[in-house]
């Protein structure tokens, strides 16, 4: 549903997307995840029509931005960056702006309307005006305008960011409402809110996509070498002396500021590579007979993985 | 589609204080005028009037276009406008088309006076409209060279002094460098040729001459036709 092909953008000197490649097909929700100033925005501005790539091309259900400007962009709701709107108009005069700006009859906007106010949660603010809103009510203004003419494809950039946690959640329900029915792309720097909603993620660093894959596919990818942390009955120099002896271990931690505060140990261990170590800890501690009361792989966050892509996509990129 | 952005310029217009600050300096301006030649004896005419609230138009109508699209490149609307099916031309005329049917309003002052000169006396109702003709096409052709300014840049101040620039250098500028001191016929021909208020001149006295005409919407044309490329120039930019 939308392809982006070799995508690159220079701004005078300064390369903002550097060879951007991928391909939603339709139907799945995709989240575009990266530190501010990675070429997000610049690259969904690209896939919108709104600047034309340096090189590269992209399509939208097979009509590509540029040369089939009209007919691609009919295709697409979408949500600017920070949710532009006009502030003196009232919400339903800016959506049946919206909506003629589509081509839409004025009985289909009627109905529209109505449909994607209730959706958003705006039924109660139709009749004010935009300038008068919350963020929040803004933003769901700015959504709403985008489902409007009922588009096979919506491209949201930053659409829960100035929303408060009750209103995330209630953002997330929407896409999960939306899911199946739209192909979407959600940008946001913010990890747990595209760790939820979206089948897959995209990471992007530099301008050129430092990881991709489904939530669950990053965490595995990101939990391998992950530490285990172990607190057992023993003092430090038993519990790291048992631990080493373990082949695959490469490191242990011992914790010395609890030390003292009982005869409690606990520790931390790396592993020499991959393995998950929790197994073979448990053993060596039993075959010991020391009394365990807590054992977890300390599983890295999503945001973990995803500001390591991004350390190492700056290393490739810093060495000569 | 041209008419939907238009119709939203032009309510939008009415939303911002600067819509009322130069509707009033209009509806003050022009009346002093027309009182100052409005007295027992005189000829009962507007063409006094008319051709001193031709001189106000060099700054109330770039204050009317400077927000055209600068207010929309600034708070970031822009890129949903031009994010929809919408072509550039569309835009352009659409924003244009809007700021000029404000302006008609703002010249209904005019036909206030008229109408105490039809009372008080019995003007001759041709010059009149002529007249009020010329001005429409005055705020066309400074209209379109205010939406070419506003293109450039997302700041109104910008874009304002911009377009006075612009309106000056055939109006007023031309006229006193070169106008009478040049001695060269074929010169001061051009000089005259290009200046704005000559051109409205022959409106004031009540002629219509098709080469004004001309002159007004072939600005105008060439005016909307540079902000359209201007706007299209974020393409290839």
């Amino acid at each position: 549903m939308i392809v982006a092909e070799h995508l690159v953008k220079w701004y005078g000197p300064v390369l903002a997307v550097d060879d951007l490649c991928f391909e939603i097909p339709a139907g799945e929700v995709v989240g575009f995840l990266g530190p501010n100033g990675a070429g997000k925005s610049t690259s969904i501005r690209m896939l919108t029509g709104y600047l034309p790539p340096s090189a590269g091309r992209c399509t939208i259900d097979g009509h590509d931005i540029l040369n089939e400007s009209r007919a691609a962009r009919q295709k697409i709701g979408y949500l600017p960056e920070s949710t532009p709107l006009y502030t003196e108009m009232r919400v339903t005069e800016y959506l049946h702006f919206c909506g003629r700006l589509f081509g839409m009859k004025r009985g289909d906007r009627v109905a529209r309307i109505d449909e994607v106010t209730d959706k958003c949660g705006l039924a109660h603010n139709k009749r004010r005006t935009i300038g008068q809103l919350s963020k929040g009510n803004r933003q769901r203004v700015g959504i709403a305008q985008a489902l409007l003419h009922d588009p096979p494809v919506l491209i949201l950039d930053e659409p829960t960011s100035g929303l408060d946690p009750q209103q995330t959640l209630a953002f997330r329900d929407l896409i999960a409402e939306l899911r199946g029915q739209h192909t979407i792309m959600l940008s946001s720097h913010i990890l747990p809110e595209i760790e939820r909603t979206a089948d897959r993620v995209i990471i992007i660093a530099n301008g050129r996509i430092a990881a991709q894959g489904t939530p669950g596919e990053l965490r595995d990818r990101a939990s391998r070498g992950g530490a285990v942390v172990v607190e057992a009955k023993a003092t430090p120099q038993q519990l790291t002396e048992l631990l080493q002896a373990i082949p695959s271990v490469a490191r242990v931690e011992p914790d010395r500021t609890k030390g003292s505060a009982g005869s409690w140990c606990r520790a931390t261990v790396h592993a020499k590579d991959d393995s998950d170590l929790r197994g073979a800890i448990a053993e060596a501690l039993a075959a010991k007979g020391y009394t365990v009361r807590e054992l977890h792989l300390n599983a890295p966050t999503l945001e973990r993985y995803f500001v390591e892509a991004v350390a190492k996509r700056k290393a490739v990129n810093t060495t000569p | 589609m041209t008419l939907t952005i238009a119709k939203r310029e032009l309510a939008s217009l009415f939303f911002s204080p600067i819509a009322y600050v130069v509707l009033g300096a209009f509806a003050i301006g022009s009346s002093t005028f027309f009182l100052q030649s409005f007295e027992p004896g005189r000829p009962a005419s507007m063409r006094s009037t008319f051709d001193a609230v031709v001189w106000l138009l060099v700054f109330l109508a770039p204050a009317i276009s400077m927000r055209l699209i600068s207010e929309e490149l600034r708070s970031g609307t822009f890129e949903r406008l031009m994010t929809s099916p919408v072509n550039d031309a569309q835009v352009v005329l659409g924003k244009w088309l809007g700021a000029l049917v404000f302006f008609c309003v703002l010249l209904s002052p005019l036909a206030v006076h008229a109408f105490v000169l039809e009372r008080v006396g019995s003007p001759e109702l041709g010059p009149i409209l002529t007249g009020l003709l010329g001005l429409v096409l005055v705020g066309a052709l400074y209209l379109a060279i205010g939406v070419f300014a506003s293109a450039w840049s997302q700041n109104q101040i910008i874009a304002f002094l911009l377009t006075v620039f612009i309106i000056a250098v055939p109006t007023f500028a031309a006229y006193y460098v070169a106008g009478e001191r040049m001695p060269d016929p074929a010169v001061r021909r051009l000089v005259e040729y290009i200046s704005v208020n000559q051109q409205y001149a022959d409106f004031a006295k009540g002629l219509i001459d098709i080469r004004n005409f001309v002159y007004f919407l072939s600005g105008t044309a060439l005016f909307l036709f540079l902000a359209t490329t201007l706007v299209a120039s974020r393409r290839w930019r």
